[in-house]
């Protein structure tokens, strides 16, 4: 964790401009996702009465088909699809719009580092935001990648460096190491 | 649960989110339970059981060994209304987490 520095209230560390505009890229990704059940898109407006209104009557919008959904939003209730359904009813819209404002605070900090010209900076306050976004990024790669168990972890850590899952797994990699980072510097 | 490559120091408390006051150890006939999964790593999810519910570090990583090795464990229990909250908290973590009757 040698890249993570901490001063008072705020974790310091020095990313590539490439590492910037990948986390960048898959920060987008993922608002991309979310924002498809946001009730601001479904109204298409900003507004607060608008979205107030549109989070009373708030039905689940994303597709829980979709496996990264699916993990995103797991059941509340194993054995009851009628309880787990209104779980997902009361909770999903605030969910998502939360998972966007969390997005939103790492694509800030992402872009204040200039490219990387300058180091990134995620206050002590933020962590948790950050710490959240990330575990949502490793989710969704998980299952594309298609980890369900640590035997699949570690099969795709034997992968040649010319299969296409190995850049991907890297990714995953990575952002553990970014998230061990964050935790370690808490704990000091 | 995932196991980190590089050694870390615990996982301090930072708490911006944490539930109001722990409950008293009563049964009222709900729990919510934590379910193992490959991909969170032991560091954040001891650091969530930490951060929300107020936990011990000690508890925390009791419980956390507990979901590793066991599959899932228990992580709270109270009315059906409250383990609805405990779940949507851990879901928003990203942790994968269950309601049921006790």
């Amino acid at each position: 964790m040698r890249d993570f520095t901490r001063r008072g209230d705020l974790i310091r560390l020095r990313l590539g401009e490439y590492e910037v505009s990948l986390l960048e890229s898959l920060v987008l990704q993922l608002s991309g996702l979310l924002e498809d059940g946001s009730p601001a898109s479904v109204d298409g407006s900003g507004d607060p009465f608008d979205r107030w209104q549109a989070e009373l009557g708030a039905q689940p919008t994303l597709d829980s088909s979709d496996p990264v959904i699916g993990r995103l939003f797991p059941d509340a209730y194993a054995d009851d699809p009628a309880a787990a359904a209104e779980f997902r009813r009361f909770t999903q819209s605030r969910q998502v719009m939360e998972r966007l404002e969390q997005a939103g605070t790492v694509l800030d900090a992402l872009a204040a580092t200039d490219e990387g010209r300058h180091r990134l900076e995620v206050p002590l306050a933020q962590v948790n935001d950050w710490l959240r976004v990330l575990t949502a990024l490793r989710l969704s790669l998980a299952v594309r990648l298609g980890i369900e168990s640590p035997e699949d972890a570690d099969s795709l850590d034997a992968l040649g460096e010319d299969d296409p899952r190995s850049f991907v797994y890297r990714v995953y990699e990575w952002l553990a190491y970014l998230s061990e980072g964050l935790l370690t510097q808490l704990g000091r | 649960m995932s196991s980190p490559a590089t050694p870390q120091g615990p996982a301090g408390g930072t708490a911006t989110t944490t539930r109001a006051a722990e409950r008293t150890e009563v049964d009222l006939g709900w729990v919510t339970l934590v379910w193992d999964d490959p991909v969170n790593l032991m560091s954040y999810v001891t650091h969530v059981f930490e951060t929300y519910f107020g936990y011990s570090e000690a508890r925390a990583g009791t419980l956390m060994l507990q979901v590793h090795n066991d599959g899932r464990a228990v992580v709270s229990s109270g009315t059906r209304e409250q383990m609805e909250t405990d779940v949507d908290a851990m879901h928003s973590y990203g942790l994968w987490a269950t309601l049921e009757k006790s």
